[in-house]
């Protein structure tokens, strides 16, 4: 499990303008306005197309200097509900990518990609999938970002065209940043202002000044100008919770360390889901836990998907014992998730058996040999239920013959 | 005469023997001192057979644990353990079972103890009444009385060990026919098996590396 963080920062136009487009293909390439939407006795705008951002409306922005801008733009009214679903629909694509997904308007949302999906082994590959879901569900390209933080992800997005990821590599964000302009750093007007006047145009610029120098300009502004160019700021998501469809969680009395220590609580994890799986009638097709240290942000997850769904307690145990084995860090909070629930398998194991027929003979079989040489000699063994010890006689049950 | 090969679905160990499997109505001997994984790859052919067909394992010296064959993902619903007291039960045993209808009769045992020229002939006459393969596992000598019935000998060594977790993953083989009636002896073929461990998802025998050890692995093995 990576321990450097990893953020994917996701970009797509307005949900308000997507529900507009499914409805009226027509529209896309168009100038078209969302809204007026009501907000403290003004009318603004909700959401414009590029075609009209280009003439001047601004989202936010008042409804009728939009109208003014941009005469030709298409009027089309939103509709809340219509919207609500689309985002959870959207919310819950993300969080089947990754568990911790922060959604920070309806424009814009942070994953946390640090996580280990077997299927998607790269981060390249999570992305494109992230993508491709993504359009799937909104008929419109995204723009992705990847990077060792918020600022630096967001970044990215920005600058990869629709439909289009830009990975920037971990310790790779400051060169990469080096040409961003100041003007479109998240500071107040008087920093950015102070910065002109100082002749610094680029966070490169900024990068190359030391820290103290920068805290004795602009205070506390300093330090977050300083961490914004290296690439050095927030690392985290606030992650928007949702209950897992199916699933065990369990808090720790303190952060552990000890592998050993989780692969103990590990049956009792399988058993517990075991019995929610089957009091449900699914299997899972896809397993996840989700590890939390205890502190925000120390949240991490790994994934993986068994050959065939699994739903028994006997096929879930080598499973998460797997996942725990892949825990380097300590951990307060453990979540084990059933994702991808279907109905479970059916199991009829001699269907195909050609030996069927000689059971019965071989049961007469063994009577002789018992007969013959007394009981003992011939088992029959089953795995115990339950949360058996590691020796055969207690794992296992034994039936003469 | 061409034999019928019992198919274990190791392409690998079905190649080497020359009839596409375990020669049906014969005695086979995975030969071998003891750590050089004749053990382990009974267990899981056995594992792998036990899907399908009736199976069952003659523990002469009681040191199997049977958990073992399902935890190489075969079912212990249609496998018999024979636990004898005394060598004579064992052959007995595997001759009642093969000729019931028992496909394949795995007898495991590192030193083979003397037994009596019945035995071995009782468990032939079974064997080609009931078209069963009886596996002789593990040892580097037969009894005198055994050993000319023997139709197949393959010979196993262990490579290296495979690790993961600190952990004993693992073992690569390497299998030669060092006798057989079907000819092809000298043959080989190189194979590993992934023990049963807790984190790992696949166990027995692994074929998609068979022909792929990692040279250090086998430099440790020289070496060791």
């Amino acid at each position: 499990m990576s321990g450097a963080p990893r953020l994917a920062c996701i970009n797509f136009p307005h949900l308000a303008l997507s529900l507009a487009w499914r409805a009226h293909p027509e529209l896309r390439g168009e100038a078209v306005l969302i809204g007026p939407r009501h907000r403290s006795g003004r009318e603004v705008v909700l959401a414009a197309s590029e075609a009209a951002l280009a003439r001047g409306a601004r989202p936010g922005g008042e409804w009728r200097q939009a109208e003014i801008a941009c005469p030709e733009a298409v009027q089309l009214p939103e509709d809340q509900t219509a919207i609500s679903e689309l985002r959870q629909e959207m919310r819950l694509v993300l969080q089947d990518l990754s568990p911790l997904v922060e959604w920070v308007d309806d424009t814009l949302a942070y994953l946390d990609v640090r996580g280990r999906d077997l299927r998607l082994p790269t981060e390249a590959a999570l992305a494109s999938q992230l993508g491709r879901s993504v359009q799937r569900l909104l008929l419109v390209p995204p723009r992705l970002g990847v990077g060792q933080s918020r600022f630096t992800a967001w970044v990215a997005a920005q600058t990869a065209g629709p439909g289009r990821i830009r990975l920037v590599p971990s310790g790779g964000a400051a060169q990469f940043l080096a040409d961003w302009s100041v003007e479109r750093l998240p500071l107040p007007d008087s920093t950015r202002e102070r910065l002109r006047d100082f002749g610094l145009t680029t966070c490169g610029d900024c990068s190359s000044i030391p820290l103290p120098d920068l805290q004795r300009q602009f205070g506390p502004d300093g330090l977050l100008l300083h961490r914004l160019c290296l690439g050095r700021d927030r690392a985290t998501v606030s992650p928007w919770r949702t209950p897992p469809p199916c699933g065990m969680r369990r808090v720790l009395a303190g952060p552990v360390e000890d592998t050993e220590a989780l692969r103990f609580g590990a049956p009792e994890l399988a058993g517990g889901l075991a019995v929610e799986l089957a009091h449900r009638r699914l299997a899972a097709g896809r397993l996840r836990l989700l590890l939390g240290g205890g502190d925000p942000g120390g949240e991490f997850w790994e994934q993986l998907y068994p050959p065939a769904p699994v739903a028994t307690e006997q096929e879930l145990l080598p499973l998460v014992l797997n996942l725990i084995s892949r825990v380097r860090r300590p951990v307060q909070v453990i979540e084990l998730q059933a994702l991808d629930l279907v109905p479970p398998p059916a199991r009829q194991h001699r269907l195909w058996s050609v030996g069927g027929d000689h059971r019965d003979e071989i049961d007469r079989a063994v009577a002789r040999l018992h007969e013959r040489f007394g009981e003992g000699l011939v088992w029959r063994v089953a795995p115990r239920s339950g949360h058996p010890g590691d020796v055969p006689e207690e794992r296992l049950v034994w039936n003469r013959g | 005469m061409r034999l019928e090969g019992l198919a274990t679905g190791l392409s690998g160990l079905d190649d080497l023997t020359g009839c596409g499997g375990l020669p049906r109505g014969r005695l086979t001997w995975l030969s071998g001192e003891l750590g050089q994984g004749w053990f382990d790859l009974g267990l899981a052919v056995l594992a792998l057979l036990s899907r399908s067909l009736p199976v069952a394992l003659v523990d002469f010296e009681g040191r199997v644990d049977p958990g073992d064959v399902c935890d190489y993902g075969g079912d212990l619903s249609n496998c018999w353990l024979v636990r004898p007291r005394h060598p004579e039960e064992g052959w007995a045993a595997a001759r009642a079972l093969c000729e019931a209808g028992v496909e394949i009769c795995l007898m495991m045992s590192a030193t083979w103890a003397p037994v009596g020229r019945a035995a071995p002939a009782t468990l032939m006459g079974a064997l080609e009444t009931g078209r069963g393969v009886a596996v002789l596992s593990g040892g580097v000598t037969l009894p005198a009385e055994v050993t000319p019935r023997v139709a197949l000998e393959v010979e196993c060594r262990r490579l290296a060990w495979t690790r993961a977790h600190r952990d004993v993953s693992g073992l690569w083989l390497r299998l030669e026919v060092a006798r057989s009636r079907m000819g092809a002896v000298g043959r080989g073929c190189r194979l590993r098996i992934a023990l049963p461990r807790p984190y790992a998802l696949q166990t027995g025998v692994v074929e998609a590396e068979l022909w792929s050890a990692p040279s250090e692995e086998l430099r440790l093995a020289a070496s060791g």
